[in-house]
């Protein structure tokens, strides 16, 4: 499975990365950014929307930090789900991001930004020809989104990261860097619905970590995460939830792995706040709240009818994780 | 950002110098930037043991020590691993004579087609390396990455089981380990004798 | 015997450095016979010598024809494989491993296209490109092959039409991969679509063209590939039943998922000879479709096997790579290889066929089986392959382990739009298997009676005929059922675990070698052949066609060597690699290598030994018969130090002819009936196995998780034990797979949408259950020192047994695999509305209470069982045919016992009506009787 021909930069510090980022978009030249390359690389086999730029962030200094309120870009996820320092939400959704062998390489940067999946696109050339292309990889031919057609505006691919979530019930910041200087924006607002944008980044910008709030220490949390094996596969749903012990009002709670991006719930939490929090019930409630508010599609393995009634289940079962 | 053109394969890209330390020797080839580690190995250095089975990361086959930790060499850009120190299946063996975990995979029944082997046995030394008593649990969690179609994986966990109980001295390693021809008068194959503390 | 012998390598063991260590290479290795490192020859192994002639193995099943020439060396001994070294050391050569001076990379181009005409390829600007060396279309060969001789429907590329996307259009050899891959985009096709079928159902009724023309074979202008019918017994039992049930079952098709993809390295020599490297199951019949596509006679052809990463029938088909490969090698005179990525491994699939089953069965009132009724209609996908088989299997293969009353059988296969379904591991019996085994676990439902006392008392005995003439001989299925209730302790568990939690049973039944070698007569050449030779040194090359998949065939082959001789395994060479050396032999399918080939090994060996036996008589006087071969030494029965070294024995047995040569052949015993398709299912021997499997339901989810298995197989003998649990512990993986999670998912487009690892779900280690591997040895009179397959049949129990505990734990019967999260969730859904239930746990799981059938079946079992053992053991020789249950004499033809016994291959005109959805294609007639009616 050769990938298509492309030239492999290998910065060493933000600068230098930044610096071939400007040169290329002044060039009108297309790259990538690539950290791990578990999510780039199979897609470049498959010949996927390919660059004929790759910059690697793998030899930047002091990209894999983790504590336990920063995280470079570079952080493996296999070193997130040892006793590093980081957050344990974060690193028991670490510990159940595809398998062991993957985590070595996979990045947090890498996680977050992942890119959207749908099983009319992430398949080989061949196969996609023969389905006349879609509309997220259309090779030039402007084609129709396969999942719902007759819609060509919205790519409806589903984001399935597992950190995303869990960052955002930490209440986590994303510190973007690129030719322009630096930015952040909270992690909530990281995501822009649509399966090609993904999320805020401009051309030339890369993640460069994420830092967390002192005050996320206080928190205690959990994931639910649905696969059919318990290796390898991406979140067929995924719920994460988070409260400072005890205090109903800090709760937090995020899905991933449903729409094409991840989404924080605090419309519904703050109903079931307002209902007045009653424990148990309240969870059912909520639950089903956040189960009506999300709308997946037929496109990753399991049907989009069950991913949506099994959002209550995972719902419930975080929430419940930390309440007993 | 997202492209949407068809990429052609030619003209290939330039070819760079790669040079990297694999099972203990130095070796430079010429790789271009689009090349894994995977095709380098296989197709350059000439570690054939190291298998290509899904080339995209879900078998394990091509599981390889990068500086010590195992990684899908499918999914690792050459580029980024230069001048690493690279260990294949083929570097698992002081010279003539088998590591334990080789001798293990073998008795206790570990390969049948063979073909995932090496992948294991890096997962598996990866994780000996650094833990000499793991749990069951702990084996399956190293070996996850890893595909097998032939065992159902049991008889996997316990040859590793069984080498960690080398590694741990507990028992000693087999005589053929120290021999690079197996032994013409072996004194009588037994029945393998389940790794201890290993329930079944 | 100072001083060593000069063909050893290193000479003898002195060899040493001055600073004392070894010297590489030149290993101490004394001549074989001396004693060598240990002084003294190793002792009988008595615990591995039968007791019939002398030893202290236990026989319960009696005494074997080769006792007599056992030796206690390797036969029950848990060893490695023979190739494992090479195996852990990543020396074992795969297909993508052949490297040969300047090689050159393939590429295929393939359909995009469901089903089109081919109207013209225009390759020039491919040849255009600098650096492509050869170019191949299917014009290059109009030759057709398949695998079976009946049925060869597929060419090397497309010749008129493409049948499915991803089917073979042209092919393309450079210098490189890169460049073989820019010029598949260069290729210029014009296509014709045409109208695709996917649905076998639909393939059924006539079409505007179908996929495959049979000329006047045709069955109307259907896509109706196969139609079987099959009618025995007496088809009134089954009225007034005391329990029935029917179920339609749906199963998805699934795929070996083998960890090597296929790959072939053709290199046509100097010579003009072909060598084809190749990682086949079966390398004749790539041998004789080699043969015939390229137009080149058989003998200028030399197929070479490499290690095989996985088989499991997904590489027992020749195949059209193979055939390109060599086109475009002929073509520009270099080696070409061609490695398929996982993609393309899924676009020739060969995997389970997707199938439409229905089942009905029926007791009486002393819960004895009335009937089965399968009707199997199977997806063949775009081509033949083994379907001609598989369309048989799919019935035939349930007329045991039970005694039926009679037996009914519809099957068609269907061509359709999609890759060919083809063999894979337990062959046509899976599917039909599951749906028969959760039938009888419904009907002892029905009947309040233990599910495994029900079967338990409908059991064949040894030695007796199924209802369709199969001959069976041992039969370990009673101690099998006997061993897994007692190791899973099912009597304190069935029907009495908490919701979510559950137990089941489910049992197999699979031929131990297809009795009928698809090639050939078996009267007029043996299934198989192996070659012996040992020279001066003591060596022992055992030359043999059997195709090592990673089962350990060649390690079976050199441990019945080894035993026969008395020779350590080392001493022995399995050579199996080049057709140019092998003898003619099927390769590994059909469970046959342990049973054919390790029968001809002994045969060839017992010359051996005699020749051997015969010098010895020579040199220290005893006749033969007064000899014992132990541990290369052969000796005088009665006083072991009169005696003589395996290679004195052995020069002086070549001092006439020079290095010794024998050959031994296995060839089947004529049985069967005589009907038409009676040979189908048809074996020398059977296997057995009984499988309980505990697992947990998580009842909100809906995702179940299998924990424990117990899983009892029949073998006949295990030759190397831990050969024989790596093969239960792994068809236990692959069954489990197709119950919880695998299948190829062809969606609304009739693409196949999960072509890859990831979303094609082979359970990962966290999914695999533990499993208690549990040998039956039935000791068969005719398997090499007693054995049997242990390859195929094992996979089967797991299905039914897994889907048979999920309705222990919920109470919910689910009739479609693989029982993934939602199908089961929404089943559970269904059931919750049904009952009115809000909270899933609050459902109830399904409790047993014993009716008074349950000890009659009781009874009945511990009568058979009596019966079993003394047929086991021939004190009870009289005949047994299916049928005896219900009274009738076995030695009177059964359809003289009773009017309208059936015994039919085709439907009464009063039948057709009501024949399920396969048997429907009955009501098609052959272009040859349309053509009588015009």
């Amino acid at each position: 499975m050769l990938m298509p021909p492309f030239t492999l930069h290998h910065p060493s510090n933000v600068e230098q990365a930044c610096e071939i980022a400007k040169q290329l978009l002044e060039d009108g030249q297309q790259f990538d950014w690539v950290a791990g390359g578990t999510d780039l690389i199979p897609n470049y086999k498959w010949h996927i929307n390919t660059k004929p730029h790759v910059i690697s962030l793998a030899k930047i200094e002091g990209t894999n930090v983790i504590s336990a309120t920063e995280i470079g870009c570079m952080a493996r996820l296999s070193d997130l789900t040892i006793a590093n320092g980081a957050h344990p939400l974060i690193a028991e959704a670490a510990s159940k991001v595809a398998s062991s062998l993957i985590r070595k390489n996979a990045t947090m940067g890498g996680n977050l930004c992942l890119d959207t999946r749908c099983f009319w696109y992430n398949q080989g050339e061949d196969w996609r020809r023969s389905i006349d292309w879609c509309h997220k990889a259309d090779c030039g031919s402007g084609a129709d989104c396969r999942v719902i057609p007759n819609q060509n505006t919205l790519c409806v691919a589903t984001y399935q990261g597992d950190l995303a979530p869990n960052l955002m019930v930490l209440e986590a910041v994303v510190h973007i860097v690129g030719p322009s200087g630096q930015r952040q924006v909270s992690i909530g607002d990281f995501y822009q619905l649509d399966g090609k944008k993904k999320n805020v980044l401009e051309a030339g910008e890369f993640l460069l970590k994420v830092t967390l709030p002192k005050q996320s220490q206080q928190r205690i949390g959990c994931y639910q995460k649905l696969r059919v094996r318990d290796s390898w596969d991406f979140p067929e749903a995924g719920v994460a939830a988070s409260w400072i012990a005890g205090d109903e009002k800090s709760l937090l709670i995020a899905s991933t792995a449903l729409e094409s991006i991840p989404k924080m719930h605090d419309e519904q939490v703050s109903e079931a706040l307002a209902a007045g929090w009653n424990g148990a019930d309240s969870v059912k409630s909520l639950s089903v709240a956040i189960q009506k508010s999300i709308n997946p599609v037929n496109n990753t393995t399991l049907t989009p009818r069950y991913r949506k009634k099994m959002v209550r289940v995972l719902a419930k079962r975080a929430i419940e994780g930390f309440l007993q | 950002m997202v492209g949407t053109e068809h990429v052609d394969m030619l003209p290939a890209g330039a070819k760079e110098i790669w040079s990297a330390k694999v099972n203990g020797e130095n070796v430079e080839v010429l790789a271009t930037s689009n090349a894994t580690l995977l095709d380098v190995l296989r197709d350059k250095v000439g570690t054939l043991g190291v298998k290509r089975g899904c080339d995209l990361g879900t078998c394990g086959c091509c599981t390889v020590m990068v500086d010590g930790q195992p990684k899908l060499s499918c999914l690792t850009f050459a580029g980024q691993v230069s001048q690493c120190e690279i260990i294949t299946v083929e570097g698992l063996a002081d010279g003539a004579h088998l590591a334990p975990i080789q001798n293990c995979f073998a008795k206790y029944g570990g390969s049948q087609c063979g073909f995932c082997t090496p992948g294991f046995l890096i997962s598996a030394q990866s994780l000996l390396n650094t833990n000499t008593s793991p749990t069951d649990e702990e084996v399956k969690t190293a070996i996850e990455g890893n595909l097998c179609r032939c065992t159902g994986y049991q008889q996997i966990v316990e040859s590793i089981q069984a080498a960690a109980a080398i590694h741990r001295g507990e028992v000693e390693a087999e005589k053929p380990a120290s021999s690079p021809h197996p032994d013409p008068h072996p004194s009588g194959p037994e029945e393998p004798q389940m790794p201890p503390g290993h329930a079944r | 015997m100072s001083g060593g012998y000069k063909q050893q390598p290193g000479g003898g063991g002195n060899i040493t450095r001055k600073d004392g260590k070894r010297v590489a290479g030149k290993q101490s290795f004394p001549p074989p016979g001396s004693g060598g490192s240990r002084p003294q020859m190793a002792k009988r192994d008595l615990q591995f010598i039968p007791e019939t002639v002398g030893g202290r193995e236990k026989q319960p099943a009696g005494a074997h024809v080769h006792d007599r020439i056992r030796t206690g060396t390797t036969v029950g001994k848990s060893m490695k494989l023979v190739d494992s070294n090479a195996k852990v050391t990543g020396q074992a050569w795969y297909g993508d491993d052949v490297r040969l001076p300047n090689e050159c990379i393939a590429k295929i181009l393939r359909s995009p296209h469901h089903y089109a005409k081919v109207i013209s390829i225009d390759t020039s600007k491919v040849e255009a490109l600098p650096g492509v060396l050869a170019v191949a279309t299917g014009q290059d060969s109009l030759n057709s092959f398949g695998v079976l001789p009946v049925t060869k429907d597929e060419h090397a590329m497309a010749v008129d039409k493409v049948r499915h996307v991803g089917d073979l259009v042209a092919c393309v050899a450079a210098v490189d991969e890169a460049t073989a891959l820019h010029a598949l985009s260069l290729f210029e096709v014009e296509y014709e679509e045409l109208e695709p079928v996917f649905d076998p159902k639909k393939g059924l009724e006539d079409a505007d063209e179908p996929i495959h023309w049979r000329g006047k074979y045709h069955l109307g202008k259907t896509n109706v590939q196969k139609r079987v019918f099959q009618e025995f017994g007496d088809r009134s039992l089954i009225d007034k039943p005391s329990a029935s049930n029917h179920n339609k079952w749906t199963m998805k098709g699934v795929h070996h998922g083998f960890t090597e993809p296929h790959a072939v390295v053709a290199h046509w020599d100097p010579n003009g000879r072909l060598q084809l490297y190749t990682p086949s199951q079966v390398p004749h019949y790539t041998h004789r479709a080699l043969s015939t596509v390229l137009s080149v006679p058989m003998h200028q052809i030399n197929v070479i096997r490499t290690f095989v990463g996985g088989g499991f029938g997904g590489k027992s088909d020749p195949f059209p790579h193979e055939m390109c490969a060599a086109l475009l090698s002929r073509k520009c005179g270099r080696p070409v290889r061609i490695t398929f990525d996982r993609e393309e491994v899924y676009m020739i699939n060969r995997g389970r066929h997707p199938s439409h089953i229905e089942v009905k069965m029926s007791a009486d009132k002393e819960a004895r089986i009335t009937g089965f009724d399968i009707d199997a209609l199977i997806d063949g996908g775009g081509f033949a392959s083994f379907g001609h088989v598989t369309s048989y299997y799919n019935g035939v293969l349930a007329t045991a382990p039970y005694e039926l009353g009679s037996f009914h059988y519809t099957g068609a296969r269907v061509w359709t739009n999609k890759p060919a379904s083809g063999a894979m591991r337990g062959h046509g019996a899976v599917n039909t298997r599951c749906a028969v085994e959760v039938g009888l676990d419904q009907m002892a439902e029905d009947l309040s009676v233990d599910p495994i006392d029900l079967r338990l008392a409908n059991l064949l005995p040894p030695h007796s005929r199924t209802i369709s003439g199969f001959r069976i001989t041992s039969n370990g299925m009673r101690e099998a059922l006997e061993r897994v209730r007692e190791g899973s302790d099912w009597d304190n568990k069935f029907r009495q675990l908490p919701l979510g939690k559950g137990i089941g049973i489910g049992c197999g039944f699979f031929i131990s070698g297809s009795g009928l070698p698809i090639h050939w007569d078996p009267n007029k050449f043996p299934h198989a052949t192996v070659h012996i030779q040992v020279d001066m040194d003591g060596g022992v090359t055992v030359h043999s066609g059997a195709a090592e998949i990673g089962q350990g065939s060649t390690t079976a082959i050199a441990q019945v060597v080894a035993e026969v001789l008395a020779l350590p395994i080392e001493m022995i060479h399995v050579r199996s690699h080049e057709s140019d050396t092998s003898p003619v032999d099927l390769g590994s399918y059909s469970s046959r290598v342990t049973f054919m080939n390790a029968n001809a090994a002994i045969r060839a060996a017992i010359e051996i030994r005699d020749k051997l036996l015969n010098a010895a008589w020579e040199m220290i006087g005893y006749h033969p018969d007064l000899l014992v071969l132990n541990d290369r030494r052969i000796y005088y029965k009665h006083d072991p130090s009169i005696g003589v070294s395996y290679l004195k024995a052995l020069h002086k047995a070549q001092e006439d002819k020079g290095a010794l040569i024998s050959s031994g052949a296995y060839r089947s015993p004529p049985m069967g009936g005589i009907h038409k398709g009676a040979a189908a299912g048809l074996a020398p021997a059977y296997s057995f196995s009984a499988y309980v499997a505990e697992t947990d339901v998580d009842i909100e989810t809906g995702k179940i998780k299998c924990t424990n298995v117990w899983a009892a197989h029949d073998c006949g003998r295990a030759l190397n034990p831990l050969a024989v649990k790596g093969q239960i512990i792994g068809s236990c993986h692959m069954g489990l797979g197709q119950v919880i999670s695998e299948e190829m998912v062809y969606g609304r487009t009739g693409h196949l949408q999960n072509a890859n690892l990831l979303e094609y779900k082979i359970p990962s280690v966290h999914e695999m259950p533990n499993v208690v591997p549990i040998i039956v040895e039935s000791c068969d009179p005719e398997g090499p020192f007693g054995a049997k397959e242990a390859g195929e049949g094992p996979l089967l129990p797991i299905l039914p047994a897994v889907v048979n505990s999920v309705y222990d734990a919920i109470g919910i019967r689910i009739n479609d695999l693989p029982l993934t999260p939602d199908t089961v969730y929404f089943a559970i859904e269904k059931k919750m509305k049904a009952q009115s239930v809000d909270d899933p746990l609050e459902l109830e799981s399904p409790r047993l209470t014993h009716s008074a059938m349950q000890q009659v079946v009781v009874e009945r079992a511990a009568q058979h069982k009596v019966r079993d053992i003394a047929r086991q053991r021939s004190d009870d020789t009289s005949a047994y045919v299916n049928g005896v249950l219900f009274g009738f004499d076995p030695n009177i033809p059964l359809e003289d016992q009773v009017e309208g016994w059936r015994s039919a291959t085709e439907p009464l005109p009063e039948q057709l009506a009501e024949l399920g959805f396969a048997g429907k294609a009955w009501l098609k007639k052959e272009q040859r009787e349309l053509e009588g009616d015009n």
